[in-house]
């Protein structure tokens, strides 16, 4: 019995000492099979335990089997211990952390339909819907309906492509204003992003295609100052909190009264000077508007003296372009992978 | 139109500077394009040639005794040929400023010369647009006056932007009006009143034959004298961009900037038959106009013609048959008013537009015909003409206009209370008259103002007249009629989807008919048929554009050193259809990859491709698509898949037909893609299997079979023979080469098998496996790879 007991004290002095020797998990591996595997040493003190009387045999096995546990916990102990060395060890590990990382497989948005998005985004914040059209469209709806007849002076400057005789790639978003408004009855508050077309030659600052930003709301008491107040946060979300909006009388055929917009210059927060973004008046034109002129509501059956409203059209690419700092509209369209990936 | 100050400052007293009259223009609706800054002068005088003497030691030099208000005149040598006693000159003192010279004393051949006699391009006008030598002034000019106040000279000159609607606003007097009432200024008319009248007109019989001819003044005026305008009127004319040609054709120009009314004056003499008769022109009737071109006009076109044949287009252009000549003494002034529309569309017709008729087009009011008459008749009078009286006809000068404008409209469209009187002080500088009595204003439009139609305008005027920054910003808030923004979201999830892996362009719309030519030669069909512009402004803005390929090929051309290069676009394509063109929204996406070497059965890009066109299909349906082999113009007849759900094409995709791609000069492997958004399905959500709680076996085929058998003909046999347990049927790999059958490939598929009830045991396994070999082999003549 106690020579049982002696070998296994032995034995455990003796994994005591190899465990010290031990450097990694495959040494220790090899070492539990050594002492407790199948025909490990463990196995082979047990296996006395058939030479010893009857009587002896529980008393002995119990002896083996505590000394197992003991064994064990010798194992999970050098395994902790080889465990926090290797933690230690990859704690002392450091690399160029500077060094370039690898690029994902990404795309990107154009910037002008990120400017679309912005925009829009801040009027669907405030019930809008945004709503989108063809780019050819019936003279109707481009012109007639927007109270500009055949020999309208305004039709000049709206100068168009012909596709049909009576087709024409629409000069602004506005049809979208007369189809809305025959299909929905007031109160009606939409936006309309798109393309639209003008017989301009291009250049830095024009290009026959171009894409605007057309809004449209009207019921009842809907005033001049609503317009303001949402062309107002528009620019906000487009340039930053602190933008204002100022109105300039102009003309248009389909609003009366008619404004210009500008918006503060976000170059140079509107101190003007030596400003190249606006030419030191620290405004910029961001497009036209004003109230719905009453011969249109009166064109799509609405009643003027009941509803009121108001339409704008922006010029997307122009604010694009301060957005970006860009200075010539042609690169929107020339898609030069590195523009691409500077606005991405 | 170009306003230079000190002309405009006659209409106005206007003491602010030039920055605070554009700001003010600004916020009247009148943006101004750019300011002309005037060269500075000073030290020039106006004096008078008491005597001109030859130099006693130069042929070529004179000695003017000058007279300039002081004790003594000034003693000036000068070379020009142009001088003579008793003309009126300016002269530069010494010490004068001019262009680019400062004047000295000197001597000139011997003789102290005093100071310079000045020429227009001295004073900074164009040589070629006055005399040679010394600018003549009038007789009466003020002997000693400051030239350059009196002048104006170093006044600026703005170039003002006019909208259509205003044409009252295209002259001097207009924008006079307008910043009278900016300024709070008064605003002073220019003389018209003839003493006595030496006849009536009458002996020129004018006839209008025509309703677009709505109103016309005659008037004659005798005893001129063709010769130079003065020169006020000359360096106002020139700094307004009109070219100074003789006193008559300076006054009719001169009165046109002024007041905005268009005149013409014919030399009496020259009317056959003493007879105007405003009539449609005749078919194929020709005139040779004032520009010296011969026209053929039509019956479109309004003519003003005398016993003969036609004088003059209507509102456009005179004729040079009656033209005023040098030896003009009588002539008869036309101020008329014409239809506006008639006009603008005899001058599309004509290819021809003028002064004139950008003001008629937009159609003047009678009354200013009168007013532009009367005003040249007292300019000819004061070049010593005998002035007859005015004779009218065609409508009278209509009654003023009145609108009745509720008081409460004003706020409901402006957002702003404004006050009685203000509306009453706005209204009442521009030249309305307004009673504020009761709820309403009633309100008389000035005869000027025929834009001024409706209560909206005049809610306009007076929003004009307080100032636009009297509009409050306010934030809107009222439930509105629900309309859905479907379209737009289909795009921002498609956006969205492709720009995952691929960079979003913007291309032209337009195409030239090369584009066109390119497909045709390369034998290439084209996907739809092109839609024509009628009226292009250049040959590359021929064709609407038909697919988005080519902008694609020529950006590939372009870049090829940034390979590979994935792009996408968001746009519509047309076709020309009946009865309307086709206009049809797409997403249209490529790769545009370099070479590779690999086996003609292979192509790796494609397979890159296609798997991120499933993952587009897969975001913006919610659902994965089933693939199978398609076919689609502009793509390679045999590398063209069809993305399906539920049996529906979502997407075409494929390699790009090489030939196209020769055709556009790239060198690359291009694959395309075409989503149309009208057969996008809806998004589905996902719903949730949960996965099974036993565990699986997974199993890896090596099969032989013909080279026409699918990878999908593989899946679907598998598939249908496992039916449920089928968790995951994926062919990894395809061989062909030496190590099997030359008639033969070998397709990898990799199993997972798996039970919702219990566990998938080896023996299970196999026996499926079985069952799916025989299935394969039945089906597909496929066999097992040893």
């Amino acid at each position: 019995m106690s020579e049982l007991t002696q070998q296994l004290s032995a034995l455990a002095a003796r994994l005591d000492e190899a465990l010290k020797a031990v450097g990694d998990e495959k040494g220790l591996e090899e070492l539990r099979i050594a002492y407790l595997g199948r025909n490990g040493e463990v196995t082979a003190v047990r296996r006395q335990i058939g030479t010893l009387p009857a009587a002896e045999r529980p008393a002995a096995g119990k002896t083996i089997n505590d000394a197992v546990g003991l064994m064990e916990a010798q194992f999970e102990r050098a395994e902790a211990a080889l465990r926090s060395k290797a933690l230690a060890a990859s704690l002392e590990q450091s690399i160029d952390v500077t060094f370039p990382g690898t690029s994902p497989l990404r795309g990107s948005i154009h910037p002008i339909r990120r400017t679309i998005n912005d925009a829009c985004r801040y009027f669907e914040r405030h019930g809008f819907a945004v709503v989108l059209g063809n780019e050819i469209e019936t003279g109707y709806h481009n012109f007639d309906a927007l109270n500009i007849p055949p020999d309208h002076p305004a039709r000049e400057g709206l100068d168009s492509f012909y596709v049909r005789p009576d087709l024409v790639l629409r000069t602004h978003t506005s049809p979208m204003q007369i189809r809305t408004m025959q299909s929905y009855p007031p109160p009606v508050a939409i936006v309309v992003p798109g393309k639209a077309f003008r017989r301009d030659a291009v250049d830095a600052r024009h290009s026959y295609m171009f894409h605007q930003i057309e809004g449209l709301m009207i019921g009842e008491g809907i005033h001049f100052g609503h317009l303001k107040g949402m062309l107002q946060g528009m620019c906000r979300e487009l340039f930053g909190p602190r933008q204002a909006v100022r109105f300039r009388p102009s003309f248009f055929p389909f609003t009366e009264p008619s404004a210009e917009v500008d918006t503060t210059c976000p170059a140079c927060s509107g101190s003007g000077g030596a400003c190249r973004t606006c030419g030191g008046s620290g405004w910029i034109e961001i497009g036209g508007s004003g109230m719905v002129h009453p011969d249109v509501l009166r064109e799509v059956k609405y009643d003027p003296s009941r509803v009121s409203g108001w339409a704008f059209g922006m010029g997307i690419e122009r604010i694009a372009m301060v957005r970006h700092d860009m200075d010539d509209i042609r690169a929107f369209f020339e898609n030069e992978p590195g523009f691409l990936e500077q606005l991405a | 139109m170009l306003l230079p100050l000190a002309w405009l400052k006659e209409y106005v007293e206007l003491d602010a500077s030039t920055d605070e009259i554009v700001a003010k223009l600004a916020t009247l609706g009148f943006p101004v394009d750019s300011v002309e800054r005037r060269p500075q002068c000073s030290g020039v005088v106006v004096g008078k040639l008491v005597k001109v003497e030859k130099h006693p030691n130069a042929d070529r030099l004179q000695i003017c005794t000058v007279e300039i208000g002081e004790s003594r005149p000034l003693v000036i040598a000068t070379a020009a040929a142009n001088v003579a006693q008793g003309q009126v000159v300016p002269v530069a003192k010494i010490g004068a400023q001019l262009v680019g010279l400062k004047i000295e004393a000197r001597k000139m051949r011997g003789i102290d010369s005093q100071g310079m006699l000045v020429s227009a391009n001295e004073l900074g006008f164009d040589a070629e647009w006055f005399e040679d030598g010394i600018l003549i002034l009038e007789d009466d000019a003020p002997i000693g006056a400051d030239f350059i106040a009196h002048a104006g000279l170093n006044d600026d000159v703005i170039d003002v932007e006019i909208t259509a609607n205003r044409v009252d606003a295209m002259c001097l007097i207009g924008i006079a009006r307008e910043l009278a009432v900016a300024f709070k200024a008064a605003l002073r008319l220019p003389e018209t009143a003839i003493e006595h009248y030496a006849g009536d007109s009458s002996d020129v019989t004018v006839r209008l034959e025509s309703p677009d001819c709505k109103h016309f003044v005659a008037q004659r005026v005798d005893g001129l004298a063709v010769r130079p305008a003065t020169a006020t009127m000359r360096l106002r004319l020139t700094l307004a961009g009109q070219r100074p040609i003789n006193n008559l054709v300076d006054i009719s120009n001169y009165v046109m900037l002024e007041t905005g009314q268009p005149l013409h004056f014919y030399d009496v003499t020259k009317l056959a038959e003493r007879t105007i008769v405003v009539r449609d022109a005749r078919e194929g009737e020709v005139i040779r106009t004032l520009d010296g071109e011969q026209r053929t006009l039509s019956p479109k076109i309004l003519v003003i013609a005398d016993g003969k044949g036609a004088q003059g287009i209507a509102g456009i252009m005179g004729g040079a048959t009656s033209e005023v000549d040098g030896r003009t003494a009588s002539i008869l002034i036309e101020a008329a008013t014409f239809d506006g529309p008639r006009v603008r569309r005899g001058g599309i017709a004509l290819g021809l537009r003028t002064d004139a008729s950008a003001r008629h087009e937009k159609g003047l009011p009678i009354a200013l015909a009168e007013l532009g008459a009367a005003r040249a008749a007292r300019l000819l009078a004061s070049e010593g003409g005998a002035v007859q009286a005015p004779r009218k006809y065609g409508q009278d000068v209509p009654a003023p206009r009145t609108v009745q404008l509720p008081k409460s409209e004003v706020t409901r469209l402006l957002g702003v209370t404004i006050s009685d009187r203000e509306v009453d002080e706005a209204l009442t500088r521009l030249g309305f008259f307004v009673n504020s009595e009761g709820a309403a204003y009633t309100i008389a439009i000035p005869l000027w103002r025929d834009d001024v139609k409706m209560e909206a305008d005049v809610v306009e005027e007076i929003a004009r007249a307080v100032g636009y920054e009297r509009i409050e910003a306010v934030v809107p808030h009222i439930a509105v009629t629900e309309i859905p923004s479907d379209a737009y979201d289909l795009e921002g999830r498609i956006a969205r989807a492709a720009a995952a892996a691929y960079r979003e362009i913007v291309t032209f719309a337009l195409q030239p008919a090369a584009i066109r030519t390119k497909y045709e030669n390369a034998g290439v069909a084209l996907p739809r048929k092109p839609l024509e512009i009628a009226n292009p402004l250049s040959e590359d803005q021929r064709f609407m554009r038909f697919s988005i390929v080519p902008a694609i090929l020529e950006l590939a051309a372009r870049e090829l050193h940034e390979l590979p290069l994935r792009v996408f676009e968001l746009g519509h394509v047309f076709g020309d259809a009946q009865p309307a063109p086709d206009e049809i929204a797409m997403l249209a996406w490529a790769l545009v990859a370099g070479p590779r070497s690999e086996p003609v059965w292979h192509d790796t890009d494609f397979l890159t491709f296609k798997g991120e066109a499933e993952a587009i299909v897969r975001e913006v349906t919610g659902m994965m698509p089933q693939s199978v082999a398609a076919e689609c113009a502009e793509l390679h007849p045999g590398k063209t898949a069809a993305l399906q759900i539920d049996g529906r094409a979502v997407a075409l995709i494929g390699a790009l037909d090489p030939r196209l791609i020769a055709a556009f000069g790239v060198e690359a492997n291009v694959y395309a893609g075409f989503m149309p958004l009208a057969g996008v399905p809806a998004h589905r959500l996902p719903k949730y299997v949960s996965p099974s709680r036993f565990p699986g076996v997974t199993r890896d085929l090596a099969l032989l079979v013909a080279p026409a058998v699918t990878a999908a003909d593989v899946e679907t046999a598998i598939r249908a023979t496992l039916d449920g347990i089928a968790r995951k049927v994926r062919v990894f790999d395809e061989y062909r080469g030496p190590q099997i059958a030359a008639d033969k490939k070998s397709l990898a598929v990799s199993l997972l098998l798996q039970r919702d009830d219990a566990t998938m045991t080896d023996a299970e396994a196999d026996a499926r496996i079985q069952a799916v070999l025989d299935a394969l082999k039945e089906k597909l003549g496929a066999t097992i790879r040893s």
